[in-house]
């Protein structure tokens, strides 16, 4: 038969070479334009001028998430509004994005950004460690 | 500290596409066939005395002790390094080097560097140097005699502690907990080397066993008059012993990336994992473990029955076999942390000890780029290794069931098949998750 047994290691160094490649570009600069830093926090934007986009809503309350918890779809690339309401003071953590916000009790607070990096991201409170939302950007 | 699927890292991948997801379960199931139906009917990779072997100088270079206690020292000195930062370092997993080191560089760094160069950590295992110093002052071991008998069941125990912090426990990630795991992996193994002598690490410590397990797949080998040859990976893994143990060693790392898998799904996520705390995360991973031994062994016992032979011995006989899915599973679930997430060890490595203007190699003020592998590479490579660690798989085990009996029918492999498939359409169903 023509499958030789020899195919397999060499699909195994292909696998094995693209790995290597790519290990050797240690963090290019932030490519991901203005996201990677905490500039996208903005706490009073809440007009009209970012109607655009996806706005995600999550309230705490003693400790529980109500809103769009759970895994909340997201096209790559849109700006996206997360609005944050908690009734005890923490921190709100985009991982990856690596985005924060300070939460004072019963205020929104917003992070705003655009969704440019692919994958799936926790929303989490620093403090409690309560896990908001998970981000599936794709 | 957050609650993620591995011991540290920002993203978890994408569900793969249900179309690539297809195709591969389809790939597999029909490549499964052409192996049993098609590839050869007589041994042909079972060659002690195969391979082209390396000039006898670099064999010498090699092999050679001042070499090896060379290599020995320098894994010691960063050892000991990562180690002093776990313990001293930054308080934050985001400004400290050593879980990165752990989880990502060293652990997942394992696999790749295993399958191109062989079993790597057991030439550079850092404890064999110490244990060497510890024995110019306790020259006796006085258990050397039973180790045989335990095979690779001290290193199952090994696999599993580490495993179980890895993905269950809470705080794996804090420092404090990286420094606490290194300190006491090294005394507990020196310990036991001290009391069953040097022999232990190739038997009770989990990362050598594992780079030896996963060097079974890679090109070099020793043919059997010694000689350090390079040939075809499925003769080096039809040829290596078949260690007591070994089926437990490929159960558990199987099982546990399967557990790996299943708590990135929305179903654990919002389901039994709900409460994300150690029990829910214990029993996960010790009902995946479970599963995939009941499994195995359900269906290399079945394909013994059927062909005839005693049913006790058949796992253990087939155990090698699985080593190429449990292979497959792990590329295509921590590729992308290596990748991305591991790029954080580079830049948190340029100033160990969060020093204000320390930059070592002028890479502290880089950003991890989590986009330096798109989407579609990434469900290519997951997909990719999946299927090609079944194929291998299927590929090894028609082989041993031709050297267990010369006339093997293809319809007694058929049970162990079905299970290589199910594995290998369960860990499909896994990355896309359900």
């Amino acid at each position: 038969m023509t499958v030789r047994p020899s195919l397999l290691p060499a699909a195994l160094g292909l696998v094995l070479a693209v790995g290597l490649t790519g290990c050797a570009g240690t963090a290019a600069p932030d490519s991901a334009g203005s996201s990677s830093s905490a500039a996208g926090t903005s706490a009073t934007a809440s007009g009209t001028a970012e109607a655009a986009g996806q706005r995600i809503e999550v309230q705490v309350a003693g400790g529980q998430v109500r809103g769009d918890t759970g895994r909340v779809p997201v096209t790559a690339g849109e700006h996206v509004t997360l609005v944050i309401t908690s009734d005890v003071a923490d921190e709100v953590h985009v991982h990856g994005y690596d985005l924060e916000t300070a939460l004072s009790p019963g205020q929104p607070a917003e992070i705003a950004f655009d969704a440019t990096i692919p994958g799936v991201f926790e929303v989490e409170l620093h403090e409690a460690g309560t896990l908001l939302l998970s981000l599936q950007v794709q | 500290m957050t609650v993620l699927a591995h011991g540290v890292g920002s993203r978890t991948d994408l569900p793969i596409p249900l179309g690539l997801a297809l195709y591969g379960a389809g790939a597999a199931i029909l490549l499964s066939f052409v192996v049993l139906l098609l590839f050869w009917r007589r041994p042909k990779l079972d060659r002690t005395s195969s391979g082209t072997p390396v000039p006898a100088g670099a064999q010498r270079v090699l092999d050679s002790s001042a070499v090896r206690l060379g290599l020995q020292a320098v894994a010691l000195a960063v050892a000991v390094l990562v180690t002093v930062v776990a313990v001293a370092g930054p308080a934050e997993t985001s400004r400290n080097v050593a879980p990165w080191v752990l989880y990502v560089t060293f652990w997942v760094g394992l696999v790749p560097v295993s399958l191109l160069l062989g079993p790597v950590w057991r030439v550079v295992n850092p404890l064999r140097l110490v244990h060497r110093g510890l024995r110019v002052v306790l020259p006796a071991a006085p258990g050397a005699g039973r180790l045989p008998a335990l095979g690779l069941w001290p290193a199952t125990v090994s696999l599993l502690v580490f495993l179980w912090l890895e993905l269950v426990y809470p705080d794996r990630a804090d420092p404090t907990t990286v420094a606490a795991f290194l300190i006491g992996y090294a005394v507990v193994q020196l310990v036991l080397a001290l009391w069953f002598g040097e022999e232990w690490f190739a038997a009770g410590d989990g990362f050598e066993v594992y780079s030896t397990v996963i060097a079974r797949l890679s090109p070099w080998g020793r043919r059997d008059d010694g000689r350090l040859v390079l040939r075809n990976p499925l003769v080096n893994a039809t040829v290596a012993p078949v260690d007591r143990g070994l089926v437990a060693v490929v159960v558990v790392l199987l099982g546990s990336t399967a557990f790996d898998g299943l708590s990135r799904t929305v179903f654990w996520q919002t389901g039994p994992g709900a409460a994300n705390d150690s029990l829910s995360g214990t029993a996960g991973l010790l009902v995946m473990i479970g599963l995939v031994a009941g499994l195995y062994v359900l269906g290399a016992r079945l394909s013994g029955r059927l062909a005839g032979q005693a049913e006790g011995v058949q796992p253990r006989r087939y155990a090698g076999t699985v080593i190429p899915i449990a292979l497959g599973y792990t590329v295509a679930h921590y590729f992308s942390l290596f990748m991305l997430d591991g790029q954080t060890t580079w830049i948190l490595a340029s100033n160990p000890f969060g020093l204000a203007g320390v930059d070592l190699f002028g890479t502290y003020g880089n950003v991890v780029d989590l986009t330096a592998v798109t989407s579609d590479a990434i469900a290519l490579v997951q997909v990719g290794a999946i299927v090609t660690g079944h194929v291998a798989g299927v590929t090894l085990a028609h082989e041993r069931a031709l050297l267990s009996a010369r006339r093997a029918r293809a319809s007694d492999q058929l049970p162990l098949v079905i299970v290589m498939v199910l594995f290998t359409v369960g860990g499909l169903g896994l990355l896309f998750g359900f």
